[in-house]
């Protein structure tokens, strides 16, 4: 374009000069051409303008294509010369309009951050194809497990289990993050991978499937942050999910297992209930014996008293006379006892004074149980 | 001659860049270069940034990425332990290019894949040996005392990092750690058997405790049962007891007349022990029936015989 330019500019001087030459020449063609190149000079001159405006306006535009915008979910960096522009966290741009130079002076790269990111870790679990997992129908077990495809963890006390875990983490450093791995993501899948590893070998089977899922869990938590520390990753780990299953080849014994321990809770709490059924009867038991030693202790106290103030009472007349009042007493107690009395039978001497025999046929109706006098 | 500035200007800044990009060029941030003048190394930029350079063919500019690079050894061969069992290992490792100018002769055009083939042998290497060091129980194991997992995967890096120094590749260990861990296909099978066999005496031994510790339970609720009974009926003869000694002041009472007393109280039991569904059989001796006879009537002085 510019060489262009100088083409034009060049031509211009040399026809200029051609004029100069021809100042020996007849006017009359020299006015013909001096009219025919005043207007050639005034057609390269305006194009000229043009071309300047033009000129300015592709610097204009060179220089705003070096306006770029940066989101909320991202950090950006500008590299001038390929050196970052900035000292440490100082050069990350946050969200917002920015000016950088265009290309080859300025680059700008742009980082994800703040947004949550997850890594799944299927270094312990068995194979699965992908439409396997999408549609949740797995394959029967095999009998065994192949360590090249399938995954699983080695516990402490030797035993097979498969484990799985996501982890959710935020990038903290993205320099380190971005400028200092070639696949970041790939090494905190990594670290990952390395905790399932880490943490199962420390644990025995049952406390990783049920006694102390929690602790594995923080284990596994513990050593992906400690690994990612070492590393300098740049991320911070916010969440750290296990899930832990018994090889399914072994399903049916550890079911039973549970089987059994439920089992165990219910007999123990039958157990407990039977206690609380004893206790509770023992309990009115005792009390209804110590009630009726109560009643029978006041019952005996007041019979006794009221004996007592009957005695006081009737001693006097007793005193006074005492035939007749013992007389009266025992007629009025016979009379009472005998209205009381259900069969009576009187049976007077012989008149040669010799005893009767007197036969008696003892076939009473049983005694009605709610009849039943509470004393024998 | 007029010449216009403004097209010089143009002109002049025009060659002048031509220049610049051929003599010069930049080092980006986590990039090292490697300047090789007529083929040999003459020097390496570390830092980003701008720098000048002779052009082509003179001087040749390198770019290498600085940053870790990681790879997977997933091979799952099988290595022996120091007590002869067979384990699968497979590690991750990180790496990255240290000294560029070290590193760019010994690959081919400095290639990373290349490194990353020749370290894998080495790790390789150092991972058999390593194992081939330590028993079982350094890997896995509920006490963590014994455990030296961690030291296992320290001693393989820096076996590692002493072969890669020794040879001078230019390259640095940055981490390494064990990803996946397994045994040999046929020994799982064998390890199921024992699984489901530990399970089962787990199951039966959860079902006896379960059953001895319900007895357990029952026969201190039925023995705690039976010490509350008795303590109760204690407690009730006590009360009984107390009752008979409440009783007993009122006893002095009778003693103004004790034949009255005994009398009445002759009284007392004659009527209550005759009260429900009693047989009475009596003689004409029996007062007040002595009328029957229509003599008789002396209760101090009965009837002859």
């Amino acid at each position: 374009m510019s060489d262009h330019d100088h083409d034009h500019h060049h031509d211009h001087a040399h026809h200029g000069h051609d004029q100069h030459h021809g100042a020996a020449q007849p006017p009359a063609p020299v006015t013909q051409d001096d009219a025919g190149s005043q207007a050639l000079s005034e057609a390269l001159r305006s194009s000229f303008v043009i071309i300047k405006i033009f000129m300015v306006l592709l610097v204009v535009v060179f220089l705003g294509s070096g306006f770029f915008t940066v989101g909320p979910q991202e950090k950006a960096m500008i590299l001038r010369l390929g050196r970052p522009v900035g000292e440490g966290s100082k050069a990350l741009l946050g969200a917002g309009p920015h000016w950088a130079w265009p290309y080859p002076i300025d680059e700008v790269v742009r980082i994800p951050i703040s947004e949550l990111q997850t890594v799944e870790s299927t270094v312990g679990w068995y194979f699965l194809t992908p439409e396997q997992k999408f549609s949740k129908i797995e394959p029967p077990p095999g009998r065994s497990l192949n360590p090249a495809l399938d995954g699983y963890t080695i516990t402490g006390d030797r035993n097979i289990i498969h484990t799985s875990a996501t982890l959710t983490y935020r990038i903290e450093d993205p320099v380190h993050f971005a400028f200092d791995f070639v696949s970041a993501s790939n090494a905190v899948q990594d670290a990952l991978d390395n905790a399932l590893i880490y943490a199962s070998s420390r644990f025995a089977v049952d406390d990783v499937l049920t006694h102390d899922k929690q602790r594995f869990q923080e284990v596994v938590q513990s050593r992906v942050t400690q690994l990612v520390q070492r590393e300098k990753l740049g991320i911070a780990v916010e969440q750290c999910a296990v899930v832990s299953i018994p090889p399914r080849q072994c399903k049916a014994a550890f079911d039973a297992v549970l089987t059994a321990l439920s089992t165990r809770e219910t007999v123990y709490n039958n157990a407990l209930r039977y206690t609380n059924d004893v206790i509770s009867r023992s309990v009115a038991e005792a009390t209804v014996r110590t009630n009726a030693a109560e009643t029978e202790r006041v019952r005996l106290v007041t019979a006794l008293q009221a004996e007592a103030q009957a005695f006081t009472d009737l001693l006097p007349q007793y005193e006074t006379n005492q035939t007749l009042l013992t007389t009266r007493l025992l007629t009025e107690t016979l009379g009472q006892v005998l209205t009381n009395v259900q069969d009576k039978i009187y049976l007077p001497e012989r008149a040669d004074g010799k005893t009767r025999e007197l036969r008696l046929q003892l076939s009473r109706e049983p005694v009605k149980p709610a009849a039943q006098p509470p004393n024998p | 001659m007029k010449r216009n500035p403004f097209i010089m200007t143009i002109g002049i800044l025009l060659i002048l860049t031509a220049a610049l990009l051929l003599m010069s060029f930049q080092v980006r941030k986590s990039e090292v270069a490697v300047v090789t003048t007529f083929g040999k190394v003459t020097s390496t930029e570390t830092n980003a940034g701008a720098y000048f350079k002779f052009p082509w063919p003179i001087q040749t500019v390198h770019k290498f990425d600085q940053r870790i690079q990681s790879f997977a050894i997933d091979k799952d061969d099988e290595c022996l332990t120091a007590d002869n069992y067979n384990l699968v290992v497979m590690l991750y490792v990180g790496w990255k290019i240290s000294d560029p100018a070290e590193f760019f002769p010994k690959f081919r055009n400095g290639s990373a894949q290349e490194a990353a083939s020749t370290l894998e042998g080495l790790v390789r290497t150092a991972k058999s040996a390593v194992i081939g060091g330590h028993p079982l129980s350094d890997f896995v194991s509920t006490d963590e005392k014994q455990l030296k997992f961690t030291q296992i995967e320290d001693e393989i890096l820096a076996r590692v990092q002493s072969q890669v120094n020794a040879k001078n590749y230019g390259i640095a260990m940055e981490y390494l750690g064990i990803k996946k861990m397994g045994f040999p296909e046929s020994v799982t099978q064998e390890v199921f058997k024992r699984m489901t066999s530990e399970r089962q005496v787990y199951t039966s031994r959860i079902q006896n405790e379960g059953e001895a510790e319900a007895a357990k339970i029952r026969s201190a609720a039925d023995s705690k049962s039976l010490q509350m009974v008795a303590d109760a009926d204690s407690q009730a003869t006590a009360i009984k007891a107390r009752g008979q000694a409440e009783a007993a002041q009122y006893l002095s009472v009778f003693q103004k007349n004790p034949d009255f007393a005994i009398f009445l109280l002759n009284l007392n039991a004659i009527e209550s022990s005759l009260k429900n569904r009693a047989t009475l059989i009596f003689d004409q001796h029996t007062q007040p029936f002595g009328l029957l006879q229509g003599y008789s009537t002396n209760l101090a002085n009965p009837n002859q015989k």
